[in-house]
């Protein structure tokens, strides 16, 4: 934990100044519960680290911090739940379902605990820092917390607000993926910048209530081919991977999305879509360098048609895709592509039934996170536009994961890929051949 | 005694005040009455010699005399001061502290070890605060930051909106005001609050200004106390605007010791403006006593709130452990110089007769415990904290609803120290319990130790539950358990 501390040594360029304060929702909530669903504790040890840059002028200028505090208040009193904190349910007495043992179920207080806000310098132009390309920036711009040691005080949501050298702004969200998925994670931040830009967002929906799934997977059984069992896991929500991971995030050009979709041209299967193409791409590169060792890949996708309208749920899709035989380093792009189109062995509820603790980013398996539905580049403050926004994930497993998400233009894609830190420079070094357009 | 006769006396009590409290009438009357009967059986021929028998001496003396006395009275008698009207510092939901927050705060930053948050969790739960209670911006950090910038925002965004309100409400110009009072106890910068609030509404060269410092929560009934003085040798007509407050922000105590954690707790942002005046036109409120009792002689009364330096240099203040015996001393000290003040004949009559019983007959006479409802209406005492208020209701022997004011304005707003009696009063008159004519006590405590006292007498009612508690007074009364889980 950083605190303002006047003598810091400060390497030169990197995030400093940290304060942090606490936001709360303007009205008594009542104290009330709010169940966590099978599917949220399925996803309960990934934390969604997303950072949007905002270029200098006028408008950055006067976004001081408490103009984006002050909407906060209201927007919390819609999305109380983020506010909480988790909690264990009372231990079942003796004879109840479960053994004695048995971890009690987490659920969230909404005890109007708050949302960590952190404030933060950094002595560069934001021009400079995009461009340095960095592995793992995301880290820097996004508090670096997860839920544990001390569960009952750990915020569900950090926001970071960097404010670069030449006036530009870092909006850095981490975001515990047990209380939502990518597109509530993502709803839930516009509509703060809706209340923040005078506008009213839609309602909020969080109801039904959440149960859990009848028909419990008995003891003993084994984890979903795409997730990797882990723990028991107490009350520090994080697996630590043997190996450091980093992200590292690319644009894949419109130009490159054209040449690969050229490439399925010919086939007599249906084409398949941008976020196959990309992942496709992405799962051979990540095949090559480490070998070829990749055989099946976990696949997480945003499936808009089946949302329950739900404001915080987890309800994407999880299945796994395993290559037919030949190693993915030596297979086709289009080929790899049409696997991940026809060939997903859906395990959502599975894994949702499971009783365990699992790992479904990177734990089994490479995973791929389809993230194209989701519109992050809507959260405009004050009718400024996100010059870039990325997106990655802490509490991956050492298999790693790959998001595809929108980049600025809606053209192209951004990727980014959460992988052991010594993988990020040979995976430069292939994307380098990878993604030339020629 | 037995049960009988005690339920008998207190059948007769109601009787026997009737009777005392009216015995000049029920003198008078007689008394003229024999007095038109002797006038009546001497004739009117009879009564016109006798008158004409007179000296024109003695008749202009009959005349001067009592004129002349009539006159002086009138003269020196102290000018009457009315409240004209007050506004509370409405707080404003961005700075909410819920339990959690504050508790997840004192944890998470390293300074305070685990037993500090121990005994500042059990204080909260059991402190009769509730969810929505404020503290300034300064201190949503961790750690709080406790500097000069952050303290005068405080203060300005406090008194400056709770003046806006008052002018709004009143109609009165910032040109109009010739006296001014602020009391802030704990922070006195420079330029001090009188001239910054000079500064803001540009109010006039001459402008009787005065700024109290270092004088304790009790410091409001100072304040006004002091108005009042100014306004008896200021020209007729003259008004003083009174305004108390407490700045929390440089205050935060951040050491270990538990008998200073106690005021991080239960202090809340919170002021209050009250405008006053020698001309009645439109007020709401006269004031009828002020009385002051002041216990720092003695030792104990001195060190009861002491502000000091921990053994690490956390300056913080100190609250001793005989707290409640010497504000129980205290409050018996002002209800004495009181009373005499404010009840009715029949309760100063029972006093005086216990005390004489007591005194002369046998000290084992339980005293007189004066029934002080019959003087007052409605009742603020200081929102120290739970305990004080356990302790003033059991010692004054108040229903539940007397000091519900108390309670509901500890629930909703902390300990806003100096203000708090104000926020009580605006409970009152949300709640619609005031009518014309009602006397409203307020009770102050403070440092020093000072127990303040002012009466008031209702002229106009509130007119609507605009202030401090629109918002939440449908939600109010609340019952507030011994202990709030979480």
């Amino acid at each position: 934990m950083v605190f303002e501390q006047e003598q810091e040594e400060v390497a030169p360029g990197a995030v400093h100044g940290h304060r942090l304060s606490t936001v709360v929702p303007s009205s008594v909530t009542g104290e009330v519960d709010y169940a966590l669903a099978d599917a949220d504790l399925a996803f309960k040890l990934h934390y969604l680290r997303g950072v949007y840059y905002y270029p200098p002028g006028e408008v950055a200028r006067g976004l001081a911090t408490k103009v984006l505090k002050d909407p906060m208040f209201p927007w919390l009193d819609d999305y109380f739940p983020v506010a909480g904190r988790v909690r264990r349910a009372e231990q079942e007495a003796a004879g109840g379902e479960g053994d004695a043992g048995a971890p009690r179920r987490p659920y969230i207080k909404c005890n109007d605990c708050g949302v960590r806000i952190v404030e933060a310098k950094c002595d560069r132009d934001m021009d400079e820092w995009l461009r340095d390309d960095a592995p793992d920036r995301l880290r820097q711009l996004c508090y670096d917390k997860v839920l544990g040691p001390e569960l009952f005080f750990s915020p569900l949501l950090y926001v970071q607000i960097t404010n670069f050298k030449c006036g530009g702004l870092a909006l850095g969200f981490s975001w515990a993926h047990l209380i939502g998925d990518v597109p509530s994670a993502v709803t839930c931040f516009n509509k703060w910048a809706q209340i923040l830009s005078g506008k009213k967002p839609e309602d909020t929906v969080l109801t039904p209530l959440n149960k859990p799934v009848q028909g419990q997977s008995p003891a003993g059984v084994t984890a979903p081919r795409s997730v990797k069992q882990v723990g028991p896991i107490e009350d520090h929500w994080l697996v630590s991977a043997g190996r450091d991971m980093a992200c590292y995030s690319f644009h894949v050009s419109d130009a490159v999305l054209k040449k690969l979709q050229q490439q399925q041209k010919g086939r007599h299967d249906a084409a398949a879509g941008t976020f196959e193409l990309v992942s496709a791409l992405a799962w051979q590169t990540v095949a090559k360098i480490r070998g070829g060792d990749v055989d099946t890949v976990t696949v997480v996708r945003t499936g808009a048609a089946a949302r329950s309208g739900k404001s915080l749920a987890n309800e994407m899709t999880v299945g796994y895709v395993a290559s037919a035989g030949s190693s993915p380093a030596k297979t086709d792009v289009a080929e790899l592509a049409a696997l991940l189109a026809k060939n997903v062995v859906d395990e959502t509820a599975a894994v949702a039934a499971f009783q365990g603790d699992v790992l479904v980013y990177g734990g089994a398996n490479l995973t791929l996170m389809d993230m194209e539905q989701v519109n992050v580049y809507a959260l405009e403050i004050k009718g400024l536009r996100p010059v870039h926004v990325e997106y990655g994930m802490d509490g991956v497993g050492e298999e790693g994961a790959v998001l595809v998400q929108p980049d600025a233009d809606g053209r192209g894609r951004l990727v980014t890929a959460v992988l052991p830190r010594d993988e990020i420079d040979s995976l430069r070094a292939a994307l380098g051949t990878a993604l030339q357009v020629a | 005694m037995s049960m009988g006769s005690s339920a008998q006396l207190r059948r007769l009590k109601p009787l026997y005040q009737l009777v005392v409290n009216n015995i000049l009438a029920i003198v008078a009357v007689p008394l003229a009455a024999a007095v038109l009967l002797r006038a009546a059986s001497l004739g009117p021929e009879e009564i016109l010699a006798r008158a004409l028998a007179l000296r024109p001496a003695h008749m202009f003396l009959c005349a001067f005399l009592p004129a002349a006395a009539t006159v002086l009275y009138l003269m020196l008698r102290p000018r009457a001061v009315y409240l004209v009207d007050y506004a509370c510092f409405r707080t404003n939901p961005n700075c909410r502290v819920p339990f959690a927050t504050f508790l997840e705060h004192s944890r998470v930053w390293p300074g305070f070890d685990e037993r500090s948050v121990r005994f500042m969790t059990r204080l909260l739960e059991r402190s009769g605060l509730g969810e929505e209670t404020c503290l300034p911006y300064a201190q949503h950090y961790i750690p709080p930051s406790r500097d000069l910038e952050s303290s005068r925002a405080e203060a300005e965004l406090v008194i400056f909106s709770a003046i806006d309100d008052l002018l709004a409400k009143t109609g009165v110009s910032p040109q109009d005001i010739d006296i001014l009072v602020v009391n802030c106890s704990l922070f006195a910068p420079t330029p001090s609050f009188t001239d910054m609030i000079m500064h803001r509404y540009g109010l006039r060269k001459d402008v009787r200004n005065v700024h109290l410092a270092g004088m304790g929560c009790s410091a409001g009934l100072i304040s006004v106390e002091l108005a009042r003085n100014l306004l008896q040798v200021a020209p007729r007509g003259a008004r003083a605007l009174v305004v108390s407050t407490e700045t929390i922000t440089p205050n935060y105590y951040m050491g270990k010791e538990r008998a200073m954690l106690l005021p991080n707790c239960l202090f809340r942002m919170g002021g209050a403006a009250a405008l006053l005046s020698t001309d009645g036109a439109g007020a709401r409120f006269r004031l009828a006593h002020v009385v002051r009792t002041l216990r720092g002689a003695s030792d104990s009364a001195y060190h009861c709130v002491y502000q000091e330096e921990d053994d690490r240099g956390n300056v913080g203040i100190n609250l001793s452990k005989d707290l409640m015996n010497i504000a129980g001393d205290a409050l018996k000290a002002n209800i004495t110089a009181m009373g005499p003040l404010v009840l009715p004949a029949s309760e100063q009559l029972l006093f005086a007769l216990s005390f004489i019983a007591r005194k002369v007959l046998n000290n084992r006479i339980k005293p007189y415990i004066p029934d002080f409802r019959t003087a007052f209406e409605h009742f603020c005492i200081h929102a120290g904290g739970r305990a004080v208020i356990d302790e003033l209701q059991r010692s004054l022997t108040l229903s539940d609803e007397q000091v519900e004011a108390s309670r509901m304005t500890l629930h909703r707003f902390g300990n806003t120290s100096s203000s708090s009696l104000w926020y009580e009063l605006a409970y009152i008159e949300a709640k619609g319990r005031m009518r014309r004519g009602d006397r409203v006590w307020m009770i102050g405590f403070g440092s020093g130790f000072k127990c303040n006292s002012a009466a008031w007498e209702c002229i106009r009612p509130a007119a609507n539950a605009d202030g401090p508690w629109a918002n939440c007074i449908h939600r109010y009364p609340v019952h507030i358990p011994d202990v709030l889980k979480h």
